[in-house]
């Protein structure tokens, strides 16, 4: 009896210290991580709205630049940034968090929207849980690349705004290459922007437009 | 296992001799999944090396404290603790290689080159010789994900290290990026190594 009691109170001790060790660490990170998501945030929004930031660029000025030339608004409860041009004035774009089920996880992302809601300026992947150097390689740009000038319309009938095809066999502007060995990923991917971009037109666009 | 001789021997023999991949077929799971680029390999290794030489040490410096009922569990909390903060570490350092990596950092706990050191060696053996055990395992293992990667990312993306090194008109091999590809790979490793070395003294089932 005396040896189990013995048992658990070193499990207990021995927990208690590795509990204190990993929360030690994570306390002494938690800034620099949270820090780590806001700066990669900004740099996402600022890049979709095609807003040169340059890639050497230091924390202060990204967020400089940030505070500057966006603005948050809020449609109907979703969280939106508008980019203005230099002058402060003129509106450079529209970025749109979206987010949807991606194969083995939610996948985020942000897209620039043009002023007037016609194009795709840019987009960006977030946050995913696909397999790395598959699925994963949505985040590269040769991928994201291919949406900008994407034209937007509402969906009617069964026209996607865009499609996914195999590597290379796209016709059409709105046909984009999908990522090879990641059939799943592209799909997800396809499915969700199209259903987010669509539900933009229809519910949010609307509202934007009457507050302008 | 009883002690081997030098440490230089106990070195060796985790880096080759029962390397942990191609001798022992441990760690199979991540060999596979992260070996179509290299970067993704080279941070696995460093993630890897560093959670068998302080599990192995670890659990060597407590070996004589710990309850044998309850060693596994003992294990498993010094392993996953480890793996959490080399998790935290390349989140807060690296966060780049941290969104590429996805899940697989944290499945280093997973891994079970870990706990089979900790089970195998550093629990009968000195600290000392527990660590230089888990560093041999550990470069062992590297080593083997490294060729892989080698050949791999090469004729998947046709690049190295993200570097173009294949030729304009090189069409990639889409299966070396997927998981087939790694196992045609790992087996061939396997089986020249076989060929040219079978394995001497008794086969263990």
């Amino acid at each position: 009896m005396k040896k189990h009691i013995l048992s658990v109170l070193y499990m207990f001790f021995i927990t208690l210290f590795f509990a204190s060790l990993v929360s030690a660490v994570k306390l002494l990170n938690e800034r620099k991580i949270e820090l780590n998501q806001t700066l990669k945030l900004q740099r996402t929004i600022l890049q979709v709205l095609q807003i040169p930031t340059g890639a050497q660029i230091t924390q202060e000025d990204l967020s400089r630049i940030f505070k500057d030339r966006i603005k948050e608004i809020d449609v109907e409860n979703k969280i939106m940034y508008v980019g203005y041009e230099e002058d402060g004035k003129t509106i450079q774009g529209y970025a749109l968090p979206v987010g949807g089920p991606g194969f083995w996880g939610p996948i985020y992302g942000m897209v620039g929207i043009s002023p007037d809601a016609t194009r795709v300026l840019g987009i960006a992947f977030i946050k995913h849980s696909e397999t790395p150097g598959l699925g994963g390689r949505i985040t590269e740009s040769w991928f994201t690349d291919q949406f900008k000038d994407l034209p937007l319309h509402p969906i009617e009938g069964d026209q996607n705004i865009f499609y996914l095809k195999p590597e290379g066999t796209g016709k059409t502007a709105n046909e984009l290459d999908a990522i090879t060995g990641a059939t799943n990923t592209s799909s997800a991917v396809e499915t969700f922007l199209n259903q987010e971009l669509d539900n933009f037109l229809r519910e949010l666009w609307g509202q934007i437009e009457g507050t302008k | 296992m009883p002690n081997p001789a030098t440490k230089k021997e106990i070195f060796f023999t985790g880096l080759w001799k029962d390397n942990p991949v191609l001798r022992q077929v441990l760690g199979i799971c991540s060999t596979l999944a992260v070996t179509n680029l290299m970067v993704n390999t080279l941070v696995m290794d460093a993630g890897l090396i560093f959670t068998v030489c302080m599990s192995s040490l670890t659990v060597s410096l407590l070996r004589k404290v710990t309850p044998v009922r309850i060693r596994m569990m003992v294990q498993t909390l010094i392993i996953a603790s480890y793996v959490i903060i080399v998790d935290i570490m390349i989140k807060a350092y690296l966060p780049d290689i941290s969104e590429a990596l996805g899940p697989y950092v944290a499945l280093i706990i997973t891994n079970c080159i870990i706990m089979g050191r900790c089970e195998a060696f550093a629990r009968h053996n000195p600290p000392a010789a527990s660590f230089i055990d888990g560093l041999g395992m550990s470069l062992g293992y590297s080593l083997v994900l490294i060729a892989i990667a080698f050949i791999r990312e090469p004729l998947g993306f046709g690049t190295l290290l993200g570097l173009r090194i294949m030729p304009g008109g090189f069409v990639h091999w889409t299966v070396m990026i997927m998981a087939p590809g790694a196992f045609f790979t790992l087996g061939i490793m396997v089986w020249i190594l076989k060929y040219f070395r079978p394995q001497t003294g008794e086969e263990k089932g």
